[in-house]
């Protein structure tokens, strides 16, 4: 059964685009990833889906009912971690944590203090002391203690530590595994990989895609930048490397091969310096647009 | 009802300032009748020399500082008209757009609570800070008319007391009506503030000038004239009747846009 149903949804900010004709289902109890550059409409549509905004066209549906028109009854069943949060500053953490589930007649005390101890949160701390990691954790503690159907997280892991945010995909997991089906929004790629089993890719505005994780992995890619010392370098050639760029004696390209492979060939070579990162989404669309 | 308990323990510091200032100088208003009672052929004689427009815009010409209720009528209901329609505005046009302003709108938009219900509350919370901040100064003027051992028509009194609230909530109620569209509170409460000026200075005029007269049907301050309550010993039902639909579309207005638009922060 499809969760959430979206049907050619639109919304237009005046004559700005939000997103244009929309589409795709997310089923019941899976992890699905939403992924695209800041400003590509990520937001939008989980605002349309939580009746914040009006779709300009188009249909939304959650739990099979209209995000509009029976919000009310879909947010009794959803847990909403917002991509930067912002709470009551006069408030101490757990006060307004307790005023969050109290809208919901479910979590208690000690699920509240179960859920900080794992994130590391001191629950008498007033939010205005709050850095903006800690405050990001009273925003996933009070999307998770009332133990929601659905999880809407966007960008949820700006400002988490490493160790914290390992912590959260712990929590996550456990909650998908309960029943919950969760939306990660995110920009961060490897971090829609670890987590999702189908990811929904979006561009200014447009879905491009709805993937599987499998066939994203199929496409991986790692940005390399290799820096020489002298000259043997200059003629360096690799098979599965694409769009080469030298300049002095940094050469910089997409590989898609073995790794292992790769490093094997370097060896060959008198290497100065050897950088392999993860490439950036747009490298990751122009990609997408080769194939 | 969990916004509301929130916005009343919010609220409650401004409540309690506002209604200890507003009483204390209400009552040492009225600590001050006997001497301006007794002094009263010298003061009738410095109001002869008021230009009369003066005299007739302040209602000096029907009421006499000599009883209790007229000097009250002249001075310290001004006083409780104005300052209350201030604190009328600014702690109904804080309502919404604070949660918009500090984009806690996100975070109580999120949990199972309908648009109506968020303004339902925050009204709700508006009417319960008025009614308490008009029924502490009543006592206050009562306890001010007994410590000056002056004697009042209970009715008027009742008038007298009851009129400020009405219009502490029409302003209340269109600067309730802004926030439900706006988003910044500095304009929303610049707007109201405009507005509660505006309309007292228009009363003015349309008592100075007889040109000017069909001014004070549009200033809801002439709905609440206290002369006129105190001459007649009543409110004119059509002027009840007037302000109730105010606040009543207001109201609803409010319903309507805030259920309408598009909440971004």
């Amino acid at each position: 059964m499809a969760l959430v149903e979206i049907q050619g949804l639109t919304k237009y900010y005046g004559k700005q685009r939000g997103i244009r004709d929309v589409s795709f289902d997310i089923k019941e109890g899976e992890i699905f990833g939403f992924i695209g550059p800041n400003g590509a409409g990520k937001s939008t549509t989980i605002r349309i889906l939580l009746n914040f905004i009006y779709p300009s066209s188009g249909k939304a549906a959650v739990f099979g009912k209209d995000a509009a028109r029976d919000s009310l009854d879909i947010r009794k069943n959803i847990g909403y971690l917002p991509s930067e949060v912002y709470y009551y500053d006069d408030m101490k953490v757990s006060e307004l944590l307790r005023f969050s589930y109290a809208f919901y007649k479910k979590g208690s005390p000690k699920r509240m203090k179960e859920l900080a101890d794992r994130l590391d949160l001191n629950l008498n701390k007033r939010i205005e002391d709050l850095s903006f990691g800690n405050k990001k954790k009273v925003g996933i503690i009070q999307a998770l203690l009332h133990q929601p159907k659905l999880l809407i997280l966007d960008e949820p892991t700006g400002g988490l530590d490493p160790l914290i945010r390992s912590a959260f995909f712990e929590l996550l997991k456990e909650e998908n595994e309960r029943g919950a089906t969760i939306f990660f929004s995110s920009h961060i790629l490897s971090e829609v990989q670890s987590m999702c089993s189908r990811v929904a890719i979006i561009k200014e505005g447009e879905l491009i895609k709805v993937e599987t994780i499998e066939n994203l992995i199929r496409n991986q890619f790692k940005k390399v930048t290799i820096t020489f010392s002298g000259q043997k370098g200059k003629t360096f050639k690799i098979e599965g490397g694409r769009k080469p760029e030298w300049s002095g004696d940094t050469l910089q390209l997409l590989y898609g091969g073995e790794i292992k492979n790769m490093l094997q060939m370097l060896n060959e070579t008198e290497v100065k310096d050897l950088l392999i990162e993860e490439p950036s989404l747009d490298e990751v669309f122009m990609h997408y647009y080769e194939h | 009802m969990l916004i509301y308990r929130r916005e009343m323990n919010r609220n409650r510091k401004a409540l309690i300032i506002w209604t200890l200032v507003i009483s204390g100088i209400a009552i040492l208003n009225l600590l001050m009748f006997p001497d301006v009672a007794k002094q009263q052929a010298a003061i009738d004689q410095l109001i002869k020399q008021m230009p009369p427009g003066l005299i007739k815009a302040f209602g000096m010409d029907q009421l006499s500082m000599a009883d209790p209720l007229g000097y009250y009528a002249t001075k310290g209901y001004l006083m409780i008209i104005l300052f209350g329609s201030i604190y009328a505005v600014m702690l109904a046009g804080n309502m919404l757009s604070k949660e918009h302003n500090e984009k806690t709108i996100e975070f109580l938009l999120s949990k199972p609570i309908g648009r109506s219900g968020i303004v339902t509350e925050k009204l709700l919370a508006v009417f319960t800070n008025l009614l308490i901040f008009n029924l502490v100064i009543t006592a206050a003027n009562y306890l001010g008319f007994w410590l000056a051992e002056a004697e009042f028509d209970l009715r008027v009194f009742l008038l007298l007391s009851a009129a400020p609230l009405l219009l502490h909530l029409v302003f209340a109620s269109i600067s309730f009506l802004l926030s439900s569209r706006m988003n910044k509170s500095r304009n929303i409460v610049s707007i109201s503030l405009g507005l509660v000026f505006v309309m007292y200075f228009m009363d003015i005029l349309s008592g100075v000038s007889d040109k000017l007269e069909n001014l004070k049907y549009i200033t809801p301050y002439e709905y609440v004239d206290a002369v006129e309550i105190v001459v007649s010993r009543s409110m004119n039902p059509i002027y009840i009747g007037i302000i109730s639909a105010v606040i009543l579309l207001c109201t609803i207005a409010s319903y309507l846009i805030y259920q309408r638009r598009d909440i971004a922060v």
